[in-house]
Order: C-alpha cells, then sequence, then structure tokens
C-alpha cells in the first residue's frame, strides 16, 4: 500500500491546494497512490471531514500535524484531544523530547521530517545538542528537499537504524505524490497507520516514470 | 498551444514550458521601470560579497515573468489573483523554466486555478504560486 | 516575542495612504521586462492598454510599517506577494494606495526562526473603484 504521508492543504499558511483537487489530480494523472495525509502546519485540523471525497475518489485522506521543535521539524501521527492537550502545536521551539515522549504515551507517533534541512532538520542540530533518544523512524524521502538533503537523511537513518518514510510535502496541487511510503500492512485509518510505523513496516519510494521507486 | 476559451481546458492541462530572460540587461530594465534597482538585483559582486550566490531576480518580475506565461497560452484570460511564494532566490544570468497546470475548473463563473513554478537548471523549486484565471 | 500581543495591537489599522501618477512608458517596460507579448499590455496605441495584472506589487507607501511598530524591518526580505486585480489601470490614472497590516505571525523554516508581517495595500483609481489588492510577506529573521 502505498501512501504520501506529508502534504498540507489551505489550512496550512503555506498551502495553496484544495484537498478536492488533490484527489482530482491524483486520479487525472493517474498517480499510483491509495491516499495521502495532511500534516498541517503547526494545528491539528479537527473541523475538515474528507469522508465523502475518500468515498467519491476512492482514496484514504488521513489527517495529522508537522509541529516545530529545536530539533526542526516533527510530523506527529495519531493526533488525540490528549495529545493536543500535552503540548502546544502553534509553538515553533517545542522540545523534541516532549513531542516524541507525549505522542508516543497517547498511542502517536512523532516523525522527524526533512532531516537533512538547513536548521529545521534534526542533522543540523545533533552535533551541537546531542543525540536523540525515542527517534524510530524519520522521513527519507521528501519532495521539497535540496542538494543533498534526502541523502543526508538516508545517512542518518542507516547510522541509527531508523526505519524510513517519505512524503511529498506538497503546498500545490500538483506536487502531490512526487514521494510517498509504502507500507508493508494494509491501513485503513490512523490507528492501523501508526501501527504500521510503529512496527517499522514501510519505505521511502519515489515515483520516476509512474513507477514507484526505492530511495537511491 | 493557445487556449481561446474555458470550453477548450481540461484539468491537468500543461502551460507551455517557458524559459524567460533573466539577462542582467533585462533585470535592469525591470528595475527601472519598477523601482528595484538595489545591488543584490544588479550587481554580481556586490551580491556575491554579502554572501549571496550572485544577483538575485526580483520577486515581483519573477510574478510578472508568471503572468506572461499565463497570457501567452491564453491571450484573452483575465488574471484575477497571483499568489506568489518567493521559496529560494533565482541567479540573474541563469536558465530558470516556468511551468504551469490547471489545478482547479469552476463551470460556473469559467475560472480555473493554475499551479505555476519556477525551477533553477538543477530543477528546484525557487518560486511557487497559484493562479486565480477566468476565460471566455 | 508575542506574535499574539502584535497582531491585537496592530492589525488592521490603516497607517500610510499615497497616490501614484501612472505612466504609460513605465507600465511598458515593466510588462516588456517581464516577457508580456499581448498587444494591450505592450502596444501604448492600442485602444485597451493597461498595466499587467500584478503591476502594482512594484508600489510602495512612505512606509513599510505603522509609527511606533517594535520590530525593526530594515534587515527583512520578501517572502511572497498575492495580487488581486480588481479592474485596469491605464496611463493617466492617479492610484491611491492605503497600507494597514493585515497579519503576524511566526514559523521556522531553511532560514531559521522568522516572523511574517503580511502588509496589505489597498489601490483605488481617481473614480475610487478599486483596482487592486496587494499582500506582502514581510520576513524578519529571529535566530
Amino acid at each position: 500500500m502505498i501512501l504520501d504521508l506529508h502534504s498540507h492543504s489551505t489550512v496550512s499558511d503555506d498551502g495553496r491546494a484544495k484537498v478536492e483537487n488533490y484527489c482530482q489530480w491524483i486520479k487525472r494523472k493517474e498517480i499510483p497512490i491509495d491516499g495521502f495525509v495532511l500534516t498541517e502546519h503547526r494545528l491539528y485540523d479537527d473541523a475538515s471531514d474528507y469522508r465523502s471525497l475518500e468515498d467519491q475518489f476512492g482514496l484514504l485522506i488521513l489527517k495529522a500535524s508537522e509541529v516545530e521543535t529545536e530539533y526542526g521539524h516533527v510530523l506527529v501521527f495519531g493526533v488525540t484531544q490528549e495529545l493536543q492537550a500535552a503540548f502546544n502545536f502553534s509553538q515553533i521551539n517545542l522540545s523534541l523530547a516532549t513531542v516524541l515522549e507525549e505522542s508516543e504515551r497517547c498511542g502517536g507517533i512523532a516523525v522527524p521530517c526533512h532531516p537533512g534541512r538547513p536548521r529545521v532538520g534534526m542533522c543540523a542540530h545533533i552535533g551541537t545538542r546531542g543525540e536523540v533518544e525515542g527517534v524510530r523512524t524519520i522521513e527519507t524521502l521528501n519532495g521539497g528537499s535540496r542538494g543533498n538533503e534526502n541523502e543526508q537523511a538516508a545517512s542518518l537513518a542507516a547510522r541509527k537504524g531508523y526505519a524510513r518514510i517519505g512524503g511529498s510535502d506538497s503546498h500545490i496541487v500538483s506536487h502531490i505524490g512526487r514521494c510517498a511510503t509504502r507500507l508493508h500492512a494494509e491501513v485503513r485509518d490512523m490507528n492501523e497507520l501508526v501501527a504500521s510505523l510503529k512496527e517499522g513496516g514501510c519505505e521511502a519510494v519515489k515515483l520516476e516514470d509512474r513507477a514507484w521507486i526505492p530511495e537511491s | 498551444m493557445t487556449i481561446l476559451q474555458y470550453q477548450d481546458l481540461e484539468f491537468g492541462d500543461e502551460l507551455p514550458e517557458v524559459t524567460p530572460d533573466v539577462s542582467m540587461p533585462t533585470i535592469r530594465r525591470f528595475g527601472e521601470a519598477s523601482g528595484m534597482t538595489y545591488w543584490r538585483f544588479t550587481d554580481h559582486e556586490k551580491a556575491r560579497a554579502a554572501g549571496l550566490p550572485g544577483a538575485i531576480v526580483p520577486g515581483i518580475m519573477s510574478q510578472g515573468i508568471l503572468v506572461a506565461l499565463i497570457h501567452r497560452w491564453a491571450p484573452s484570460a483575465t488574471v484575477h489573483k497571483i499568489d506568489t511564494i518567493f521559496r529560494a532566490p533565482l541567479d540573474v544570468d541563469s536558465q530558470p523554466v516556468c511551468r504551469g497546470v490547471v489545478t482547479d475548473m469552476n463551470d460556473e463563473t469559467k475560472t480555473i486555478e493554475i499551479d505555476l513554478t519556477i525551477c533553477n537548471e538543477t530543477g528546484e523549486t525557487r518560486v511557487l504560486g497559484t493562479a486565480v484565471v477566468e476565460l471566455p | 516575542m508575542d506574535t499574539g500581543e502584535l497582531k491585537r495591537q496592530w492589525v488592521g489599522k490603516t497607517f500610510d495612504t499615497v497616490s501614484f501618477e501612472i505612466e504609460a512608458e513605465t507600465m511598458l517596460q515593466f510588462a516588456l521586462a517581464c516577457g508580456e507579448e499581448l498587444p494591450r499590455y505592450t502596444d501604448p496605441e492600442d485602444p485597451d492598454f493597461q498595466a499587467v495584472p500584478n503591476y502594482t506589487s512594484c508600489f510602495h507607501g512612505t512606509r513599510t510599517l505603522p509609527e511606533g511598530f517594535p520590530m525593526n524591518m530594515e534587515e527583512s526580505f520578501d517572502g511572497g506577494k498575492c495580487v488581486e486585480w480588481k479592474a485596469p489601470i491605464r496611463a493617466g490614472d492617479t492610484i491611491t494606495a492605503q497600507s494597514h497590516l493585515h497579519d503576524v505571525y511566526e514559523k521556522t523554516g531553511r532560514s531559521g526562526g522568522m516572523v511574517f508581517i503580511v502588509h496589505r495595500m489597498q489601490f483605488t483609481n481617481q473614480n475610487q473603484k478599486l483596482v487592486a489588492v496587494v499582500d506582502w510577506k514581510m520576513i524578519r529573521k529571529t535566530g
């Protein structure tokens, strides 16, 4: 099963894509993907309900968050009301340790994203702030990466034995599905996605010529 | 291909790519017209001394280049809105590529939305945007 | 820095009003430099000659921030511009722009910590017709 685990809609301050248009794009361009996760910046979008779009387009559409910590940005999957009460999602200087611990405590999982990116990726901070305990999985393929940012992330994953995910980090419609995650198990909802990520049953893949290829 | 009417369009249509002229003489011409005559746009050496890779294209010129991309494709289009995010500098005297694709269509208002990008020679997205465009 | 407090105190208040005379030659050079080819933007003799839709994005008021705003934006950079075009701007028009702050928020990115200040300019012509609204995202690094 293939899901794009990192995308933004107009709910994010810099997102310009309507979710319905993501769905139309996937179908029109025949992107071989089973769904995507909306990881809105610094918030969890309680209000939006995408079930009718899921039915109309035959796609799985899940909701998560992208929060900001001293080690960079982190995707949080499995956001509950309890987790939203545990820390302020809108703050830009959260503690990564807190985000990791509280996510686990509340039944979710926190995944540092674009770790190779300057300032907002984990690699840039390990040298000065030290290694991070509690990370299981990182994003090693990000559709918005420049230069060797994805290679740095892959090196970190190899060194630490982390599981790997991929996501487009799309902010406009036509960028959805540039990168994604192959899940070894079929997932139908966020609980099953979190379980799959916790088991490490995932790999990062990128789309080339309408086919998913693993990281190089 | 030139588009004349809304009915000629389909969701997902791609605008013909354009390699815009971002040579220094054109940047200076734009600077004179817009008041954007700062050294970071018009002087490679000073820009490098300030830590930039060289002189950079003014953001609003990138925006104008994207508007021109739309007009070249659909001469009768009315651009109601153009929203551009300047993600990273675009180098003067480089060979960027502008692209656009139709990502939303409203049959009632005959308006469309277009995703717009300007990428550098290595394919990195430097300017990102969307436009709302009406067609007859 | 409490951006929420900045937002409460400063957003929505008009702090600058300035007028501009629109000249054909400047409109023309702007359009040509951007690669425009349509006569309505590139031929001053065309009966529909007008400024390109994003022409107002190059206009600046007498100040970028309200007097007394507690942040220096001299080191800021341009994060983006959004232009809503409402009506044509013609050579000879007198355009009046009113500025207010539309939003203030903070986030982190490749440049580190950043405060975003969204400066909105509303442009009306000599007939009091709204011709454009421009949102300009000014970014100031904070760390």
